[in-house]
């Protein structure tokens, strides 16, 4: 009991957190950067690094609302873009707070592992991340809420060439530009 | 020769090597050569007056070793290379050098195959060193060579927190590395225009992909195709006025044609399907391109006059960015095999394919060489990305190291370049 308590009030910090490191959009400096983080992938490390994106560590089964609408990585298999089960309830969530939300902005990045053809890959990662928009368009979500982004296999998850690295390079990620 | 002794001079070897290239950003290192290279002597030129800062037999001697049809000998060979670097004033020197033929023969007088001299700057003694080799390479094998030719590339430096993307141009035996754009996200496809004088790429700096051109020499450049969704796989036409490029503005991947002078785009393929990496056949009539119409990724040809679609590649389940030889009769592509990408080369009149990397890490990004003799392409080694070579019959094999970072998705200049 009480460390479902602790769980779930450290998943609601980690969600304020979350939306807080999200609520000043970055600020695109035009190819001048001062330390490597600007605009949406300044956005995006914020997420994955502030430990909120950890928050499906916790179990996403057991988590309320706030939970899943932390997690904001979604691993896909190997030259697929179906959205995984266990991932439907997060995208939900966000697509939730998108539709409650007006002004909310977010941009969808897709990811491929390494192997294969480089902007071939650009194209199977654009599917990952429209299969996730197109998810929450038919939830509702205002199609201008959101941007697809592709990088492809350029900006990889994990620098290790084994199959569970190239599983965290499969995803696409949620960032939110404007809460 | 004992055990210690062998070690002692491998261990030379290896400092030899080391202090050769050190101001190289790539190293190259010859992984398989042919058996029947031909053996040919290179003796150290002789030196009059202040030695010049550069070794131009040394320098001669890696390029003809490292195209692996050439085997270094100091004994008697048929083939031999002789010259002399002379003072010619402050920072001046003339360079002259011969290549003759005949020492195994029953004649004693060799036979002068080539002779020439030049006069240059300090700073120009590399350059003139892969010109001779040039010279000499196409004597003895009729071929073009390409030692004189530029390769780009892009270095991912991965620090703490941020990455470095860093699109590089460097001489095709790697010394001379010079960035021609920095940036704190990704690059990609570098493109060479076919005088060599200008790169198309694609740059996410501002968060989308966009792709631009810039002129290799003075860094200007311009943004060329900046469309909601993909802009990328930019590919010259060979008279070096339009550009085939991709984009995803419709929702899905198509290729396009951009006139560069008016901007104008012209739509190759309208469908649902990817359709990406798209590359000119040497007459500009047609090209080939990565479709997965047919299921899985697969070459096709696309004929500009008549927009006919033809299949062009059947082996195996995946096969992409394909690009010709020079001679427009064979392609190279992307080919996986058991899991595992590989280069590999079609035959275009027999239908022929042939894997020509039998490593055990994947392959990326095959480009090939202005004289079709080699490809350059990217491949893991170490779990590091390194850039390879390998000839196009399959003969030669070449590792080129980065130094600093992960070197990948290479591009070898045109001949002018």
């Amino acid at each position: 009991m009480q460390l479902k308590k602790v769980v779930r009030n450290l998943a609601i910090v980690g969600c304020v957190l979350a939306l807080s490191a999200c609520a000043a959009p970055g600020h695109k400096g035009q190819g001048q950067d001062q330390d490597g983080m600007n605009g949406a992938d300044a956005n995006g490390n914020n997420v994955q690094s502030s430990g909120v994106g950890q928050g499906s560590n916790f179990g996403d089964s057991a988590g309320g609302p706030q939970q899943s609408l932390a997690k904001r990585t979604y691993y896909f298999d190997y030259d697929k873009s179906d959205i995984r089960a266990e991932d439907k309830r997060a995208i939900s969530s966000n697509a939730d707070y998108l539709m409650a939300h007006a002004s909310a902005k977010i941009i969808l990045e897709g990811h491929t592992d390494p192997r294969g053809s480089r902007e071939y890959n650009v194209a199977l990662a654009e599917r990952r991340a429209n299969s996730v928009a197109e998810f929450m368009k038919a939830k509702g979500v205002n199609p201008d809420q959101i941007r697809v982004v592709s990088y492809g296999a350029q900006r990889l998850a994990s620098a290790g060439h084994a199959e569970n690295d190239y599983q965290l390079d499969r995803r696409v990620v949620l960032v939110y530009t404007k809460k | 020769m004992t055990i210690r002794k062998l070690i002692s001079i491998l261990c030379i070897s290896f400092a030899t090597l080391f202090s050769q290239t050190t101001f190289a950003m790539l190293s190259m290192e010859l992984t398989r050569g042919i058996s029947g290279a031909m053996p040919i002597t290179i003796t150290p030129f002789a030196i009059q007056g202040v030695p010049p800062t550069e070794d131009i037999a040394a320098i001669v001697s890696n390029d003809l070793k490292n195209s692996g049809r050439f085997k270094l000998s100091t004994g008697s060979t048929d083939d031999k290379v002789i010259g002399t670097v002379q003072e010619a004033g402050a920072n001046r020197y003339q360079i002259n050098f011969q290549l003759l033929e005949g020492f195994k023969g029953k004649s004693a007088q060799p036979t002068v195959l080539l002779n020439k001299k030049y006069t240059v700057s300090g700073d120009e003694l590399r350059s003139l060193a892969h010109h001779i080799s040039d010279a000499i390479y196409q004597q003895l094998t009729g071929v073009k060579g390409v030692f004189s030719t530029r390769l780009a590339y892009v270095v991912v430096q991965r620090g703490a927190g941020s990455t470095k993307y860093i699109l590089e141009i460097a001489d095709q035996d790697g010394y001379n590395p010079r960035p021609l754009l920095t940036s704190n996200d990704p690059i990609m496809s570098p493109s060479w225009s076919r005088d060599g004088k200008r790169i198309a790429y694609v740059s996410f700096e501002n968060q989308h992909s966009a792709i631009y051109i810039e002129d290799v020499a003075t860094g200007s450049r311009q943004l060329i195709s900046e469309f909601k969704g993909h802009n990328g796989a930019p590919a010259w036409s060979p008279d070096g006025r339009k550009l085939a490029l991709v984009l995803s503005k419709t929702g899905s991947f198509n290729i396009y044609v951009m006139d560069i002078g008016s901007r104008q785009l012209t739509p190759l393929t309208q469908d649902h399907y990817i359709n990406t990496e798209p590359s000119w056949s040497p007459n500009g009539r047609s090209l080939i391109f990565t479709s997965n119409r047919s299921g899985n990724p697969q070459i096709f040809q696309l004929n500009l006059a008549s927009k006919a679609v033809t299949r062009v590649s059947y082996d195996g389940n995946f096969n992409a960015r394909a690009s010709y030889t020079p001679d427009g009769n064979h392609i190279t592509m992307l080919n996986r095999e058991s899991g595992l990408y590989n280069i590999g080369i079609l035959d275009l009149d027999t239908g022929v394919f042939r894997v020509l990397t039998n490593s055990s890490s994947d392959s990326e990004s095959p480009s090939m060489a202005p004289n079709g003799s080699m490809i350059l392409f990217g491949t893991l080694y170490n779990g590091r990305s390194v850039l390879g070579m390998v000839a196009t019959d399959g003969s030669v094999q070449i590792r080129l190291p980065g130094r600093n970072g992960e070197v990948q998705d290479p591009a070898w200049s045109p001949f002018s370049a």
